[in-house]
């Protein structure tokens, strides 16, 4: 079932005549509407992403899969509307197997919706209220498939730590001991892109940005946790940027929210679940001239852990993507993420965790303005629990309309 | 003999105001398609956004006189610029082999390219007025669609010709062809990337031919 859907992709990839990309231009032009003189403006598109995973170990970062192949299509809808000049709404609906690539059943979500009031032209105010994407670092603009270079997220924003949400240690010597371990009952750093409901403020000063969002979790939530609307202890996360021109930004991030779950067990005696936190800084910086794109983040991270106390963790990327022809492009990424060596009231080590570092390789084609392949290769050491080397083949094909 | 020299240069200097005169002029009205592009912006993972409202591109179309004449010496350089996030003019018409320069003059990156067959091409990412302006030359005939790698909205149309004779119609479809050779020869209407609309004319010396392409 798998091969004549892939292969079918391939023949439609291989469709790079002028007709087709004008057909998608012309099915784009009928999902637009114009109301009002133009005042109100609305316009539906999407991603129609097919993509397949092998992996001879078990599956990384977060897919959760019980084979070593795996196969996930995904269909996002978009809709923007513009109302007037300073109005604007946007939502996005996700169809596919899961929020990360799944082998468990299927789902359909409203992952984004958002109003956006800009008062004056310059930019120098925002206001946007809804459920939506975190302020936090420079990977958010870029990481929806037509514009990631790669096709999974680096690897702060996809890679299980040791800390959990749910699971608790019993001691703090249990806390490297996961027998039996679901990786998905752990947190990442930040939790892709973390579309979570609240509101921000955002504006460009001059040669300066700032953001700050309020929102009823912190970016390292699972996605299970974005529809609770519970504002009750919200998290708080900051950004202030400087772009001295068009080709560099800088960026200096802080986040800090409760992270346990209502679930988060055994908790007795240990305090309130608002107790432990999460708190994050960042720091991004971004470089683009020509057909050569850098990106670069690095986070240190500290998580309060019951009868624990604190577990740090220092994790930063490089990226770079370069166009070769109109069509072809490829990148590379180095990741790394380092868990800081804690110690228990006797002194022993407590958060030690197995570093982690892995290259990643990205080559893509786009046959279209609308169609796009492509590849990528990962090789990763270790894990938060092991020390072994695993790969990873991917694949994606994307639709864009 | 210098006397008779001056009477020739003489007489050729008044006979060339009739000469002008005497080239063929064509005028009519292309009927346009109703609907008008309205770009919606996408903003939804920017940080920071401006306000403003996109400008619409009312439709326009290209016409020509198809028939084989000799290529010029010479072509001018022409230009699409990126202003207020949009192609300007959002349709150009442009005979084979001239070089269109494509000046940035918004206050952000754009990164414009084609990947139609009659011209693939990626400009890469390049700065506010950045001097010279990236250029390309067209160099065979055909329709190219412009786009920006970074603004997703924007598009802009590029008609080459392999005919020095064309013109773009005014929003309501009104057009006027001028200094044409006389001769039978077909007009076109290029409307659309569907549609084209042909009609045979017939320029006399001097005169002024009308044609509609309805």
């Amino acid at each position: 079932m798998k091969a004549p859907i892939l292969a079918a992709c391939f023949l439609v990839a291989t469709i790079r005549t002028a007709g087709a990309e004008d057909f998608i231009d012309r099915v784009d032009q009928a999902l637009t509407i114009s109301l009002a003189d133009d005042q109100l403006r609305a316009r539906l598109s999407g991603l129609l992403d097919l993509e397949y995973y092998h992996f001879p170990q078990p599956s990384p970062g977060l897919i959760r899969s019980s084979g070593h192949d795996l196969f996930t299509p995904r269909l996002s809808l978009f809709l923007d509307a513009h109302l007037g000049a300073n109005i604007y709404f946007f939502a996005q609906s996700r169809f596919d197997t899961g929020f990360e690539p799944t082998d468990r059943g299927s789902q359909a979500r409203l992952d984004e919706f958002a109003f956006r009031v800009t008062p004056w032209n310059d930019g120098r105010f925002n206001l946007q209220v809804g459920k939506f994407s975190t302020v936090i670092g420079n990977w958010v603009e870029r990481h929806l498939s037509w514009d990631n270079p790669f096709i999974n997220a680096p690897l702060p924003y996809e890679t299980a730590t040791l800390v959990s949400d749910i699971e608790l240690p019993l001691t703090s010597q249990s806390f490297r001991a996961v027998p039996g371990f679901d990786k998905y009952e752990f947190l990442p750093i930040i939790w892709g892109p973390v579309y979570t409901p609240g509101f921000s403020v955002s504006g460009r000063l001059g040669i300066f940005e700032y953001a700050a969002e309020v929102k009823n979790a912190p970016v390292a939530s699972r996605p299970e946790t974005w529809n609770d609307y519970d504002f009750s202890d919200p998290a708080v996360d900051l950004r202030i940027g400087l772009q001295p021109n068009v080709a560099w930004r800088f960026g200096l991030s802080a986040a800090e929210g409760p992270y346990l779950r209502a679930n988060a067990r055994p908790l007795e005696d240990e305090g309130s679940l608002g107790d432990y936190r999460e708190y994050l800084l960042g720091q991004d910086v971004s470089y683009a001239r020509g057909h050569w794109q850098f990106w670069a983040e690095a986070f240190e991270a500290r998580f309060q852990v019951p009868r624990l106390g604190d577990a740090d963790v220092f994790a930063y990327y490089l990226e770079a993507k370069y166009k070769f022809s109109p069509q072809l492009f490829g990148a590379l990424r180095w990741n790394q993420e380092m868990f800081d060596s804690g110690t228990d009231e006797e002194g022993r080590t407590v958060a030690k965790a197995h570093d982690i570092w892995r290259v990643e390789a990205a080559v893509a084609y786009r046959f279209t303005a609308h169609t796009q392949l492509k590849l990528q290769y990962s090789l990763a050491n270790g894990d938060f629990v092991s020390e072994n080397l695993g790969s990873t083949f991917a694949l994606q094909f994307t639709l864009r309309f | 003999m210098n006397k008779n020299i001056l009477l020739v240069i003489a007489a050729a200097i008044m006979l060339v105001p009739v000469a002008c005169s005497a080239q063929a002029t064509l005028e009519g009205k292309v009927v346009l398609p109703k609907t008008h592009v309205s770009p919606v912006v996408t903003e939804r993972y920017e940080i920071v956004s401006k306000a403003g409202v996109l400008a619409t591109n009312p439709p326009r179309a290209v016409v020509y006189l198809e028939g084989d004449f000799p290529a010029p010496a010479t072509l001018p350089t022409k230009e699409v610029a990126q202003k207020d996030l949009a192609f300007l003019p959002p349709l150009l018409a442009i005979e084979v082999g001239t070089k269109v320069s494509f000046p940035n003059l918004d206050d952000t990156y754009h990164n414009i390219f084609s990947y139609s067959p009659a011209k693939r091409f990626d400009l890469g990412r390049y700065p506010p007025r950045e001097n010279p302006a990236p250029f390309q030359i067209f160099d065979k005939p055909g329709l190219i669609t412009l786009r920006c790698d970074i603004h997703e909205h924007m598009r802009g149309l590029i008609l080459v010709l392999a005919t020095p004779y064309f013109t773009v119609t005014d929003t309501a479809g009104n057009f006027r062809l001028t200094k044409l050779p006389a001769g039978h020869f077909v007009a076109k209407a290029w409307v659309d990337s569907r549609t084209t609309r042909s009609a045979p004319v017939d320029l006399k010396s001097g005169a002024v031919a009308h044609v509609d392409l309805p």
